[in-house]
């Protein structure tokens, strides 16, 4: 349908279409179930639109004026099935169109009040067809919501038949912060893409555009609040595994888990929104996960000559896995490059450090700074503990501590810095080397 | 690119330089230690570190203070140093 074939049936067209094109994957979640389709529900539609953009793509403001004339005549019923056939066939295949505006319809009614367009429908339907997304009656919009069902968009639409183009919409992280502005103005759950788009005040974007970034920013949203559940949950047994630990070190007598002592990974500020390439969640403007991670240990927590701490690593080491891309698409470009060096000041990932004797684990959204300021004298002085002297013992780290402490390094690059130290500028650095006689590194 | 493996390189041999600067090593102690657990020539080491000094001044300042004092410094005292070097890194950064 879109880009070629005129009328074609629905089943002809998808075996076609399979033929053609490209998979792209479906998001289930995010498409209705057309139960009442026939065919549609076996179309793939990702097939449909190869090529086609992600849903930012505003519509192509110039229409045929046929076509218009049609849609207005037409107006009125916003599923009219009429409306459809008749326009359809101007425009797109009109079996599919019919039996998925019937579906949607059913679908969309759950979401939108009947002045909607597809815009808001199109949450569900991605309001990737763009091309009607003007303002156009409901019913025309309800045409583009029901093709743009993936992800992917107009452009396909753009090739069609009508010769509508798709201006793409950049969502530079300017414009997304005011677009979540206007979303928590509104409330999210109430956040309508007509009110926002004017609260955003901006021309060049349309009801449409803004239903599809609604959309996934919601979906977005869901997944960083279920992170910082688990983010939190994830601390809290942290703190018991701490407190479990303490109790048994200052019960067990001579071994010291120093565990405080390991890895104080400090997600060193600047927690500056979205520039950061290890900004897995923060990509939607909430600083909730960014800053979680700021614990501040005091240098001096007993590191006793012993072997290195037992119970620490557990608890450290057993971090929470950066959590894999949720969805390795537009949120989350960042992800690719975690296991790169990351900067100083890159936040860290929620959590774990053992935070026996410190303040509560840092909450997530909780602005590290002051996290850090909580960590009180008490901190990793295991009074009770045998052999522990008072801050004055004997510090010097053991061997294998070091050596703990490098190899684990070693091991995981990707780890963020701890200190986060402003790092030096790389030509300067490969200069002084070469002075120093080193011409190239890494030394081979 | 030779770069980019430059420049891995230096992150991590900043990166093991840190973990020892919360071990509250000196540049001495860091050499040998990266030498020895890491294979890092100690004058790499020694450069990434004075080049991580220049560019972090105050942090250093205050590290070298208190590796003078005593050895030690008290918990409150390393505290209040972290404290201020976050803030100092923030007005860095905010640059």
């Amino acid at each position: 349908m879109l880009a070629v074939s005129p009328l074609r049936t629905t089943t002809t067209t998808k075996d076609e279409r399979e033929g053609d094109m490209a998979n792209f994957p479906i998001d289930n979640d995010d498409f209705p179930d057309f139960s009442s389709g026939n065919l549609l529900d076996s179309i793939d539609f990702d097939d449909l639109f190869v090529g086609i953009q992600d849903g930012d793509v505003l519509p192509d403001l110039e229409m045929d004026p046929e076509i218009l004339a049609e849609f207005s005549a037409v107006s009125g019923g916003e599923e009219s099935s009429d409306m459809n056939t008749s326009s359809s066939e101007s425009i797109r295949k009109v079996e599919v169109e019919e039996s998925q505006r019937k579906a949607e319809e059913e679908d969309k009614i759950s979401g939108s009040s009947s002045g909607l367009n597809s815009g808001v429908q199109g949450e569900e339907i991605a309001s990737k067809r763009d091309e009607f997304a003007v303002t156009n009656t409901s019913t025309v919009a309800k045409d583009g919501g029901d093709r743009g069902r993936k992800s992917s968009t107009s452009t396909a639409q753009a090739k069609n038949s009508q010769g509508k183009r798709k201006v793409k919409v950049d969502w530079t992280p300017e414009l997304h912060r005011r677009f979540v502005q206007a979303v928590e103005q509104l409330g999210v759950d109430k956040a309508v893409p007509s009110r926002i788009l004017e609260l955003m005040g901006i021309d060049c974007l349309t009801r449409h555009n803004i239903a599809s970034h609604l959309q996934k920013y919601r979906s977005h949203r869901k997944h960083m609040l279920a992170r910082e559940a688990e983010a939190a949950s994830w601390s809290q047994r942290r703190q018991m595994y701490g407190t479990m630990a303490a109790t048994a070190g200052g019960g067990g007598g001579g071994k010291r888990e120093m565990s405080p002592w390991l890895a104080p990974t400090m997600g060193f500020p600047p927690i500056t929104p979205m520039h950061h390439p290890y900004r897995p969640l923060h990509v939607w403007g909430h600083p909730t996960m960014d800053q979680s991670l700021m614990h501040i240990w005091p240098k001096h927590l007993a590191h006793s000559p012993s072997p290195p701490p037992t119970a620490a690593p557990p608890a450290w080491a057993a971090t929470p896995p950066h959590p894999p891309p949720p969805d390795p698409s537009f949120w989350h470009p960042h992800h690719q490059r975690v296991p790169n060096a990351l900067t100083p000041g890159t936040p860290c990932f929620p959590p774990p450090l053992a935070p026996v004797r410190f303040a509560p684990p840092p909450v997530p959204g909780i602005p590290p700074h002051h996290a850090m300021y909580k960590v009180d004298t008490g901190i990793g002085v295991p009074t009770g503990q045998p052999g522990l002297q008072a801050p004055n013992f004997d510090f010097h780290p053991s061997k294998e501590s070091i050596d703990a402490a490098i190899g684990d390094v070693l091991s995981k690059p990707w780890l963020p810095l701890p200190l986060g130290l402003k790092p030096p500028a790389l030509d300067s650095v490969l200069v002084e080397l070469q002075l120093q006689g080193i011409p190239k590194i890494p030394p081979t | 690119m030779a770069d980019d493996s430059s420049a891995s390189y230096i992150h991590l041999v900043q990166h093991l330089i840190e973990k020892c600067l919360i071990f509250h090593m000196s540049k001495e102690e860091c050499m040998e230690a990266l030498s020895k657990y890491a294979n890092i020539k100690p004058v790499i080491t020694s450069t990434v570190w004075n080049e991580l000094e220049k560019e972090n001044k105050v942090f250093f300042e205050q590290y070298s203070q208190s590796q003078g004092k005593e050895d030690r410094m008290s918990e409150a005292e390393t505290i209040e140093m972290i404290q201020k070097m976050i803030s100092d890194s923030s007005k860095d950064s905010a640059d």
